[in-house]
């Protein structure tokens, strides 16, 4: 298969059962749920050192959220139930309590499959000492706890839904510049597609993993076959002409949604073409044997 | 599907306990077992067809119409649904309560919500005296006036007022705040048909108390 002069491998990405959850924050504006927003999503790149992987899904106006202030909505996976749960209880009071004019709310339809409710401020609300005080509107438990620069405002539970994480593909390209250029006009259309956050720094990963290594204690280490500085030594996955590997891990609500932001991403990145220096669209996975879901690139692309 | 309706009809010369007209009571009733109902425990209480005509079949929401001040104890440890009543309505209004909303088109006697725990009062006329006393928690709105003692013995609940009450010595300023919580309750408001729809400033003077019971409970006078 070929697009726009790019060779797209008939292969594809491996992706793992997660769970899931949609946080809204909201603030005094657009700057401040920013603030909020990327402290909670900070150091949330992947579930093997952080926790969590986490990300901004998208900015919304002040008619979309639940208190008229303008905000951004969070997504936030974790390999089981008990870290989400943890995680998000611990971002929610270093982050988001402790942030200026920030409030939180649940982002997660109740209608979605499976939801279950967890904690989003059940339990924060004890820092109020005594003076929290909760407000049962529309059905819906909030709890408004006295803060310094007022009141911090935040909906008791949010809902779990069961979701999808290491949806993935590799940009293979002749220089690092165009092989960076590419994945970030893949990331502008990606960020477009609802229900999915791209974790990495920018987006993007340069670390691509194989399991396994030579040290005994690492269960983790560089992908070689990929390595581009490697090709003559390993057993390379690599032709001459490709000098630099970079990845797109999405996460997402169903396997639909990472589906169509892969399509909508890698279609980006190929609109650079093979004279921008695209050679190749790749996937990530393991034989296929760890992950359920499998995203074959070819069908993903028709 | 319409509000189930009692409609008053003959003037009251004593006062009437209206206590067993509540959503979750009248749940799964036919009109014809509801006029058949008695008003309270009474071996000769009246019947509600001695006092009402009924009419409507969604008793998850109940008008009274033509009613009183001798009305008393409407919507008493009610715990669901929505009670509207257009006119005045008597003491013990929301008494108990679990649950749901009520809303008044006209003015209330005493005791509004007494030992009221969950759900939402609104009235768009004047309340009597010890309005919402010894509340657990829960909302009351006053748009008109307040009577003496309000929030009497209260522990946790939110008063919100259009006007300043009198002042009492267990009731203590906190000043003027902006308090965020209160765009999305006035946006709750805004499909129901009472006065409190109209309300959108979320900049409120707060009091806590009853400091004699540690409460911390609050008055929200806002402004309109």
């Amino acid at each position: 298969m070929n697009l726009n002069g790019v060779q797209i491998d008939d292969t594809f990405a491996e992706a793992f059962n997660m769970r899931g959850t949609r946080v809204i924050i909201t603030a005094q504006n657009l700057k401040w749920a920013y603030h909020a927003a990327s402290a909670m999503t900070g150091f949330a790149t992947s579930v093997i050192g952080c926790g969590v992987e986490a990300g901004i899904e998208r900015e919304l106006s002040a008619d979309e959220t639940p208190d008229n202030r303008p905000g951004v909505s969070i997504l936030m996976f974790a390999m089981g139930s008990k870290v989400l749960m943890q995680q998000l209880e611990t971002r929610m009071g270093q982050c988001i309590l402790t942030c200026p004019t920030a409030a939180a709310f649940n982002g997660v339809d109740s209608k979605m499959p499976e939801v279950e409710q967890i904690s989003l401020g059940k339990h924060l609300r004890y820092f109020g000492d005594g003076y929290q005080t909760s407000k049962l509107i529309a059905g819906k438990r909030y709890w408004r706890i006295p803060v310094m620069d007022g009141e911090f405002l935040t909906e008791e539970t949010t809902g779990m839904v069961r979701a999808i994480g290491g949806g993935n593909f590799l940009v293979l390209a002749a220089s690092q510049p165009q092989a960076l250029a590419a994945c970030e006009a893949a990331i502008e259309a990606m960020k477009k597609v609802p229900n999915v956050i791209m974790p990495f720094p920018g987006g993007v990963v340069r670390s691509g993993s194989k399991v396994g290594s030579k040290y005994p204690k690492l269960f983790a280490s560089s992908n070689d076959a990929f390595c581009p500085t490697l090709k003559g030594i390993v057993k390379t996955a690599l032709s001459d002409d490709i000098e630099s590997v970079m990845e797109i891990v999405i996460d997402g609500m169903t396997f639909e949604d990472i589906a169509r932001s892969m399509k909508v991403g890698i279609e980006a990145a190929c609109s650079l073409g093979s004279k921008g220096g695209i050679k190749r669209i790749s996937a990530g996975n393991y034989g296929g044997k760890l992950g359920p879901h499998h995203f074959k690139l070819h069908e993903i692309l028709k | 599907m319409t509000a189930l309706t009692f409609t008053l009809k003959t003037k009251l010369q004593s006062k009437l306990n209206c206590s067993e007209l509540t959503p979750d009571k009248l749940a799964n009733l036919s009109i014809a077992q509801i006029k058949t109902l008695t008003l309270s425990s009474n071996k000769n209480a009246p019947k509600v067809k001695d006092f009402f005509d009924v009419s409507g079949d969604d008793a998850s929401h109940i008008v009274f119409k033509n009613i009183s001040q001798q009305c008393d104890y409407i919507g008493h440890h009610m715990k669901n649904g929505q009670i509207t009543v257009e006119g005045n309505a008597g003491d013990f209004l929301g008494a108990n309560m679990r649950g749901g909303q009520i809303i008044c088109q006209g003015d209330v006697g005493d005791r509004l919500g007494d030992m009221m725990r969950r759900g939402l009062i609104l009235i768009d006329g004047d309340a009597g005296a010890y309005c919402g006393s010894r509340m657990i928690a829960g909302t009351i709105g006053v748009y008109g006036k307040v009577g003496a003692y309000m929030g009497f013995a209260l522990r946790r609940g939110t008063f919100l007022l259009t006007q300043t009450p009198a002042t009492q010595a267990t009731w203590l300023d906190c000043g003027t705040h902006t308090l965020p919580f209160l765009s999305l309750m006035f946006n709750s408001f805004k499909s129901l048909d009472s006065k409190f729809a109209k309300l959108s400033n979320t900049r409120v003077q707060r009091w806590m108390g009853d400091a004699s019971q540690n409460g911390t409970g609050e008055i929200l006078i806002v402004h309109r």
